[in-house]
């Protein structure tokens, strides 16, 4: 697969604690790529080790083919990949639009034209009201696609969304899947997608990577991802529970 | 939405303000025209460009740094070397280049020179500090304005080490350090309004967020550690002719202090916080200074005694840490009132109907 963006063999270890181990994933262009796990499985460890943020102990990282090993952060981001953080992390002292336009100069346009981007970006979202507000004080959801609208700035080949959906209610999820797709449809990017929220993982995703105890137990579209009984052993616990609540 | 007015439209009223505040303590000088009055006037001048030059690195970065003053120092003393009559330096400093030993400038490019050669420096130990950050970044900088101390301080045949360097032309009309101040102030305001200081910002409040959005942190962090550097050297500079005299001593910790305390006081994170921090708390050092020479009251002599007046420096700013971390300006930026609603850091307010 050369338009992917691909871990291959990854495996990280925390002074002797193995956090990833031989973690082979590809997330394609244009596709929704999910990733799920129990807390603890080392999802967030893939996306820093995809990002630049953790360097793997072992194994690689490759962008449309390049390997993307001792990149840093800023620069992988300015080739293309992004990514937002499950605390949101938004600039709060900066306006809304600022937020945005951060990553317009981070990739280096004029401050005029980031702006202009900025101010194109809220729009497309759906939030260009919020455009003055303080970072700082948005409520939860506004704050999610503030991050989301952040990193999509330039369109990016790839974009890692680390549990967008946290704290939202059932409705609010809904309109993030429509978001994605919209993201997937109109930008052509990649999307990896790490969720808790699993009906929303089954819903929209093309494939489905689970990770348990840093590795990846199974892999497939919904459907086998759904049969799999290894899968409902290590993330969900009971049958019951599975096929009850949770789906 | 793509009329948005750019971003020089919609703040440049905090740097006409600043320069507005400055004018009306030029305006004093003049109408009182006392040299010692003058002179205290001179003195915060030379504050504003200091404090402002370390708001231009530590409010943009959020990183404190304590060895700034080193790089006032560096300013200072390269004026000196460049202004003073050949004499006085054949006599004194003997270890300097015999190009500098035989020939005297102007001021001005004495003051140049300064900006120039602090910049350099500070770009220098930028290039290594600035891979560090937080408390670690603290301490390095502090251990550079030892070092810088140190160096001035023995030095011998250069710096004239301990004893003062003295006979540097003594600059007494205001409006030179006026007019510094001002391109100070509007410098710090560019570099803020830039992408690199929003860049910056943005990494003082979310370092790694600001990583993931592009920004190469130690760059950007450099470029401000430079503009900074070379600002505080200006700073020495205009320190070293108003007062014709330097030493080391008068580049450690007492300046350290007292001009990070009006920074904090004013508010570390805006520049109006900068320059206002340096007025009120001028303001009270100079009537404290009053008060410990003496004043009548009713005919009785009443002083404080000496040194109350590092005290209630020390007191007011206990006070603001306490009720107004933020500052007197609680980080934000004077605007005019007209432009209130586009302006930087202002409070949420609800979307004023806006068409999306």
């Amino acid at each position: 697969m050369d338009q992917a963006l691909s871990a291959t063999d990854v495996s990280v270890s925390f002074e002797g604690l193995r956090a990833l181990s031989k973690v082979t994933l590809d997330v394609p262009r244009a596709k929704v790529t999910g990733l799920i796990g129990p807390n603890g499985a080392g999802k967030t460890t893939l996306v820093n080790v995809l990002t630049g943020f953790q360097k793997p102990t072992d194994g690689s990282v490759s962008l449309d083919g390049e390997s993307m090993i001792g990149v840093p952060p800023y620069k992988v981001r300015q080739k293309g990949i992004a990514r937002t953080f499950q605390s949101g992390r938004l600039f709060a002292d900066l306006s809304v639009l600022d937020n945005l336009e951060v990553t317009g100069v981070g990739l280096g346009l004029a401050r005029r034209e980031a702006a202009k981007k900025a101010d194109a970006m809220l729009e497309w979202i759906g939030i260009a009201h919020l455009a003055e507000r303080t970072a700082g004080g948005l409520p939860y959801t506004d704050e999610r696609r503030v991050a989301i609208g952040r990193a999509l700035m330039l369109d990016p080949s790839y974009l890692l969304l680390d549990e967008p959906a946290a704290g939202m209610s059932a409705e609010e999820a809904a309109d993030l899947a429509r978001l994605i797709r919209r993201i997937i449809a109109e930008m052509k990017c990649g999307v990896l997608l790490i969720e808790h929220n699993i009906g929303l993982v089954l819903n929209i995703c093309d494939h489905i990577h689970v990770l348990d105890s840093g590795e990846v137990i199974e892999v497939g579209p919904p459907s086998v991802i759904k049969a799999s009984e290894r899968v409902r052993h290590a993330y969900m616990g009971t049958q019951a529970e599975a096929e009850g609540a949770v789906l | 939405m793509a009329d948005r007015p750019s971003i020089l439209e919609r703040t440049w009223s905090t740097p006409v303000i600043l320069i507005g505040i400055l004018a009306a303590l030029q305006l004093a000088a003049l109408a009182v025209g006392s040299g010692p009055f003058n002179q205290t006037i001179i003195e915060i001048f030379i504050r504003v460009v200091l404090v402002v030059g370390l708001f231009v690195f530590i409010g943009n970065s959020g990183v404190i740094s304590f060895g700034h003053i080193g790089f006032t120092c560096l300013g200072a003393y390269m004026t000196a070397w460049l202004t003073m009559l050949p004499a006085i330096k054949k006599s004194k400093l003997k270890g300097l280049p015999d190009i500098i030993l035989n020939n005297k400038l102007a001021y001005g490019w004495g003051l140049v020179a300064a900006v120039i050669f602090a910049a350099i420096a500070a770009y220098v130990v930028g290039k290594v500090l600035m891979r560090l950050s937080g408390i670690a970044a603290s301490i390095a900088t502090f251990a550079v304005l030892a070092v810088i101390i140190q160096v001035y301080s023995n030095w011998d045949t250069v710096t004239g080490a301990q004893s003062s360097v003295v006979g540097i032309p003594i600059v007494r009309v205001v409006w030179p350090y006026f007019l510094c101040a001002i391109v100070v102030v509007i410098v710090a305001y560019l570099h803020q309004i830039s992408r690199s200081g929003l860049a910056l910002r943005a990494a003082r409040d979310e370092a790694t967020a600001a990583s993931a959005s592009g920004v190469n942190i130690p760059r950007e962090r450099l470029i401000a550690f430079t503009i900074s550097g070379g600002i505080m050297g200006l700073g020495g500079a205009m320190f070293a002719h108003s007062v014709g005299v330097v030493t080391p001593d008068t580049f450690y910790l007492g300046l350290t202090f007292i001009t990070l305390s009006m920074l904090v006081v004013g508010g570390m994170n805006s520049l109006s916080g900068a320059v206002l921090g340096v007025v009120v708390l001028s303001i009270i050092i100079q009537l404290l200074r009053w008060m410990e020479k003496g004043v009548d009251i009713g005919g009785a002599s009443f002083a404080l005694p000496l040194g109350v007046q590092e005290i209630a420096i020390g007191v007011v700013m206990i006070v603001i840490l306490m009720y107004r971390p933020s500052g007197l300006t609680r980080n934000r930026e004077l605007v005019w009132p007209s432009n209130k609603l586009s302006a930087r850091g202002k409070p949420n307010a609800p979307a004023d109907g806006k068409t999306a």
